[in-house]
């Protein structure tokens, strides 16, 4: 299992150093592992499982925050990557954000979650809504709260409920005045779209989050219109399996507050919102550049924030990008970013202009790939519809809500 | 007394000086050591907290550790956590003075706030220091039977940790029992789920030496109980689940309606948010369903949409692990994936180990419905602006030219990337319609005509440069302009850095003399010439090879460089079956990560709690070796030094055919194998160091796992010492020294032939005479031993070489002793060992 933990600065500062087993790991084990990053590259991001002289190591990085975790023993890779991951998420759910600063101010708050995560190297609990219990955030609430009442810990005095209970999610028993819960639907449409225009591959990802403020033990089940076209599913711990098997019906007891009660794929769609049109011909050592953007099935919703971003080549000197609609952007990476917003009414957005190549470069061998952004609120592109939210033994006021929302997840076009 | 957190707050934290500020925060913390002034906490914490971020950044604050512990009396729970921290950080240098913090430790695992009395175990466990056991034993006692859950969970782990610094102690106390109790019966699961993992590493570890842990170890595999955790296994956490998941995979059920209800148990499991569930589930299925063969067939398409689904969602790292295991699988069922190939297309956004694996699914996956698409797919990522991931591609597609029997359109694909006038993709391009013409002859023609308007100058890789070469040397009657392209490479002769394009070019201009003497003759007199003067030894052997042969008969020459050649139907593959299925045996590992079995690459001692089950089967030499130095490169670095190329043959074959666990055996044990080797072995300081660490590992296995039975049938005139040990460093010394005391020939019986199947079988037998080997290597039907033996209580060594033969049964043996005199007498013992050989 798990035999320390560090956390390393982007300079490869050892910010943060947890021992989790009698098997102390020396620290030039991080010298170790930033001279092997610095060897490898910026550009070569390095494999998140490496074998060092003497451990093994798994590295997850976020925010310029690298994990590091260290082992001897064989175990399941996953297990380390998403202990790791969940260590990321939880931090910085707690602290608000992830970097150097934030997490050297509150280095203690870490220390402790650490504490109660991981122990003897095996994994504890991770669920955020249990640690926040015992470890109250750092928040400006608790900040003012322990100025004015003197009491500064942020610990809180009890072990939370839920520890005892049966449902390790929940704590034991929320008290609201008004019951709300919110259900929406956030996608994201991966597709990759080829110089010809045919789609190569095109799918949603989407995910159910719910935010649930009731009182008690709210016994939930959630419908959908047309479950039949989700590819798979997974659910958080709370999901009942059996009517989903048989019903298609998500019975559930919820967490309290905002989680995420399901995850889905929809394969194979047939259409994407909008579309883009790159031309790039060269020849005598420039490249002439036109990129076209355009609605192509209305949804009846407004498209929001649309981008465009590529990399120029690296054998590229100049390039002159100009466009009849947004602003185009050349930035220091060579990366051109072009920011649409909304499609205008009266004209096709479109970008033109002239690279030009490296002297001896006659023509232009390699094509970028465009990234495009966007945003549609108020619908799943994938189709998908909730009939029903239904709270069993319904409280006198029960507010319910529901909101849907896609977004360009990989959503590339190549030239 | 003022607060002096205002002053400090001042300067900047993060860049102390050292000294100077320790012995200020020491000076500091003993004024407010006493103080029950009000708002002492708070100046307190600062200070803390100073000396914590100062433990951190690595400055030593051990010299605190006193003030520390007196100001840990307070009721506040960040500081008590604070200096817990502290305290589990330091107590193993400051033993003595760690004996100053049980005191409060103690007190506070009686406080009446469970969170209190829980942190409180959990740091009085983490001090770790050997002496101290005896304050543990209690608190831990009451822990186990604290009324709230929170006490109870750190106190297993406790337990464990008691463990690790005493077994001794843990066991006399009955705390696995308690543990045992505890697992059966608490309604907690993260309790039972933390003896059971507690349970596992304790009852492992004592297997070896009480009957009654390896009993209980057992029992954890019975049916009861497994199912006892699998009705609850939707109440333990995500982690926990793992865990269960991991134990439930060494199950063996008694019938197949036992095999689907477990199934139909954990089958919403592949559903759940954690990928490591989800694996850790995969990883029952199959195991559970590996004789079955058609129900083995459906999980992989039940497995299939959960684990593509962790590929696309998850976070880069997690898509590499689950890619990782998929390509395993692929590779052994690749008609199961070939419809989703899709999903293995490249994002532009992924890093690249993700997209090199993910070039690699999609190799496997293609077959002939899907070829197409997806050599379209790839031709885009030659002109990705990564080039290694464009190289790559450019290889992947080579790759599944060389698996299809349709390559119309691939070789055009692959002859437009010639065309591309990129010169990675050009160089790849060359290597791979080398390989291509290697298996399919009939597309010379077109391939040729593209590839003899490549200017070698525009080629500079030395590999795209070789296969260049190689292709006009081959192919030189069909290409107009060879003779002179090859003769103006020759005279560029000592521009050409890389020995390996030398070495063709010779090649080349000699096949192309024997097709077109005329032309190519000035240029084969230049190439062998320079050639002949070349620094590099193999390119120099290599000219004047070719230079007499060609003085001896041109005609043998040309049988011998240019013979008529046959289509490679099938290219050597790099990795053996036996290795993939141990691999897939370790499903849900990081043997899958590292594409070895972990035998491979961990220590004996670090392998997982119930990794016991093979350890006797695995009893070699080379196993020793391996455990002792855990790194797996050293061991390679050994083998590339030492063996001839004959011999990486040898263990090249047999890891294609030999038994599996033969294959890190022969690698290591090799170094050893030959006289020519010990010698280069003295010479060589790693390795002697690598021996001499093999002695120890034999010396560890000989006392631990394999007591020697006493040789009742020994001549009374001659007793062996049954645990005899020689460092191989003395072993190689003697047996230069010593002349050889006697030499013969012994017949084997037809049994014991049929016994040596591996090395390791006689290791054993011999061993059980106290013969000891120390170095053994071959294969059938050739075997080499070299064992040694000494003389009960004199430090009298025998030493003997054994050469057997299976297939003319006769064992060639050389003895070589201390003491001459006593040779003889040996020689029967050895005689009489080896003919018991075989008979059971």
């Amino acid at each position: 299992m798990l035999q320390c933990i560090f956390l390393l600065s982007d300079s490869g500062e050892v910010m943060l150093e947890k021992q989790l087993t009698g098997h102390r790991v020396d620290r030039s084990i991080c010298d170790w592992f930033w001279d092997h990053v610095i060897s490898q590259g910026d550009s070569f991001k390095s494999q998140p499982v490496i074998a060092s002289p003497t451990h093994y190591l798994f590295q997850v990085v976020r925010e310029g925050i690298t994990f590091l975790a260290c082992t001897q023993v064989e175990m399941p890779p996953l297990m380390g990557i998403e202990f790791l991951c969940r260590v990321s998420d939880v931090l910085s759910d707690y602290l608000g954000g992830l970097n150097e600063d934030v997490i050297k101010d509150n280095f203690v708050i870490v220390y402790e979650l650490l504490d109660e995560m991981i122990d003897n190297g095996f994994p504890l609990t991770t669920e955020p809504n249990i640690l926040r219990e015992m470890i109250a955030p750092p928040n400006i609430v608790s900040k003012v709260l322990s100025v004015v009442t003197g009491n500064s810990s942020n610990v809180s005095d009890t072990l939370p409920g839920a520890t005892g209970s049966c449902i390790p999610w929940r704590a034991a028993d929320p008290k609201y005045a008004n019951n709300e819960v919110y259900v929406d639907l956030v996608e994201e449409m991966d597709a990759v779209i080829n110089r010809d225009g045919a789609l190569v591959k095109c799918e949603v990802y989407g995910e159910v989050r719910v935010n649930s403020h009731l009182s008690g033990l709210p016994d939930l089940t959630l419908s959908f219109a047309n479950p039949s076209i989700l590819d798979d599913v997974r659910f958080h711990p709370c999901v009942r399996f059996r009517p989903w098997e048989s019903h298609q019906i998500l019975s559930f007891v919820p967490p309290d507050g905002e989680f995420k009660l399901m995850s889905y794929r929809v394969k194979k769609l047939k259409s994407t919102p909008i579309y883009v049109k790159p031309q790039l011909s060269s020849d005598a050592g420039k490249c002439r550049v036109n990129v076209l953007v355009g609605i192509r099935n209305d949804h009846g919703k407004t498209i929001d924030s649309i981008t465009l971003q590529f990399q120029l080549p690296p054998c590229i000197l100049s390039a002159d990008l100009t466009s009849n609609t947004g602003t185009v952007n050349i930035l220091g990476n060579k990366t051109c970013s072009w920011s649409i917003g909304r499609i205008p009414k009266d004209k096709t957005p479109s970008l033109s202009g002239t690279l030009v190549l490296e002297s001896e470069l006659e023509r232009l061998h390699v094509f970028p790939t465009f990234r495009v952004g966007f945003k549609i609120m108020g619908v799943a592109l994938s189709g998908l519809q909730i009939d029903k939210l239904d709270l069993k033994t319904a409280p006198s006021r029960l507010y319910k809500g529901f909101r849907a929302l896609t977004r360009a997840g990989e959503f590339e076009v190549r030239s | 007394m003022a607060p002096p957190a205002q002053s400090q707050r001042s300067q900047s934290p993060s860049q102390p000086s050292g000294k100077s500020e320790v012995s200020d925060l020491k000076h500091q913390l003993r004024q407010l050591a006493g103080s029950r002034a009000p708002g002492v906490d708070d100046s307190k914490r600062e200070l803390f907290k100073k000396v914590i971020s100062y433990m951190t950044i690595g400055i030593d604050v051990s010299s605190l550790f006193g003030e520390m512990v007196m100001c840990s009396a307070t009721s506040d729970i960040v500081l008590k956590k604070m200096c817990y921290l502290y305290v589990g950080n330091y107590a193993k240098v400051n033993p003595d003075l760690a004996l100053l913090t049980i005191n409060f430790l103690q007190r506070d695992c009686h406080d009446e706030d469970p969170m209190i009395r829980g942190l409180a175990l959990r740091s009085l466990c983490s001090l770790r220091v050997a002496n101290l056991v005896e304050y543990l034993v209690g608190p831990l006692g009451s822990g186990l039977k604290d009324s709230n859950s929170y006490v109870r969970t750190v106190a297993v782990v406790g337990v464990l940790k008691l463990y690790h610094i005493s077994a001794s102690t843990c066991v006399d106390a009955d705390f696995p029992s308690m543990l045992k109790h505890l697992m059966l019966n608490d309604s907690d699961t993260q309790i039972v789920a933390n003896c059971l993992s507690a349970l596992q590493e304790i009852w492992s570890a004592e297997a070896s030496t009480s009957e009654e842990a390896a009993r209980e170890r057992e029992a954890l595999i019975s049916k009861p109980f497994i199912y006892y955790l699998l009705n609850r296994i939707k109440e333990f956490s995500e982690w926990a689940q793992c865990l269960v998941l991991e134990l439930v995979t060494k199950y063996v059920p008694s019938d197949s309606s036992e095999i689907f209800d477990i199934m139909n148990l954990l089958e919403d499991r592949l559903q759940h948010a954690n990928g490591a569930v989800v694996l850790a589930t995969v990883k029952v299925f199959l195991q559970l369903t590996l004789s079955m063969t058609d129900v083995h067939q459906q999980v992989y398409e039940r497995i299939k949409a959960p684990l593509l689904t962790l590929v696309s969602s998850g976070s880069p790292e997690q898509s590499y692990a689950v890619l990782s295991h998929l390509h395993l699988l692929v590779m052994r069922a690749p008609y199961v994936f070939s419809s989703d190939y899709k999903h293995f297309y490249c994002q532009y956004n992924e890093p690249s180990y993700v997209k090199r694996l993910k070039l690699e699914m999609l190799t496997a996956v293609a077959n002939e419905s899907n070829t197409y698409e997806i050599v379209t797919e790839l031709c885009e990522y030659a002109a990705n602006v990564d080039i290694p991931i464009a190289r790559e591609s450019i290889r992947a597609v080579g790759k599944i030219a060389l698996q299809q029997y349709d390559v119309n359109a691939i070789v055009d694909r692959l002859l437009q990337f010639l065309e591309m006038e990129k010169d990675y993709v050009t160089a790849e391009a060359l290597v791979l319609v080398k390989d291509l013409l290697r298996k399919y002859p009939q597309w010379s023609h077109d391939c040729i005509a593209v590839v003899g308007n490549i200017s070698s100058k525009n080629v500079q890789e030395p590999k795209a440069k070789a296969a260049l070469i190689w292709m006009l040397g081959e192919y030189s009657q069909d290409m107009q302009d060879a003779p002179y392209i090859l003769e103006s490479l020759v005279e560029n002769w000592d521009e050409e850095h890389s020995a390996e394009v030398r070495l063709h070019l010779l090649t080349a201009v000699m096949k192309c003399f024997f097709k077109r003497p005329p032309e190519t003759q000035s240029a084969l007199g230049a190439a062998l010439a320079a050639g002949i003067g070349d620094f590099h030894q193999d390119v120099h052997d290599r000219a004047l090879f070719y230079y007499r042969i060609l003085r001896y008969n041109v005609s043998v020459a040309e049988r011998v460089v240019n013979p008529p050649k046959q289509a490679v139907s099938v290219f050597a593959d790099t990795q053996s079956s036996e290795i993939k299925d141990r691999i897939f045996d370790e499903f849900n590992s990081l043997s899958v990560l590292y594409q070895k079995p972990s035998y491979m690459f961990t220590d004996k001692e670090h392998r997982g709690p119930l990794e016991f089950a093979d350890e006797l089967g695995n009893l070699s030499i080379g196993e020793a070796a391996h455990n002792v130095i855990s790194s797996q490169r050293v061991e390679e670095n050994d083998k590339d030094l030492l063996l001839t190329t004959a011999e990486k043959e040898e263990t090249r074959g047999s890891s294609n055919n030999g038994s599996v666990y033969a294959v890190p055996y022969d690698s290591s044990t090799s170094v050893f194998a030959s006289q020519t080797q010990i010698e280069s072995a003295i010479s060589n300081p790693t390795t002697a160091g690598h021996s001499q660490h093999a002695s120890f590992g034999i010396d560890d296995l000989l006392g631990l796992g394999m007591p020697a039975v006493p040789d009742v049938a020994s001549p009374p005139q001659l007793k062996l010492n049954t645990k005899a040990a020689l460092d191989p460093n003395a072993f190689q010394q003697k047996w230069r020294q010593l002349p050889v005391a006697l030499s013969q020939e012994l017949s084997l019986s037809p049994q014991a032939v049929a016994a040596l199947t591996v090395p390791q079988a006689l290791l054993r037998h011999m061993q059980s005479h106290s013969i000891h080997c120390i170095a053994s290597g071959g294969q059938s039907p050739n075997f080499k031993f070299f064992f040694f033996a000494q003389k009960y209580e004199e430090p009298s060594n025998y030493l003997v070489e054994c050469i057997i033969n299976t297939t003319s049964a006769k064992a060639q043996v050389k003895i070589k002793a201390d003491n001459q005199s006593t040779s003889q007498a040996f020689s029967t013992l050895f005689e009489l060992a080896l003919s018991k050989f075989g008979t059971p």
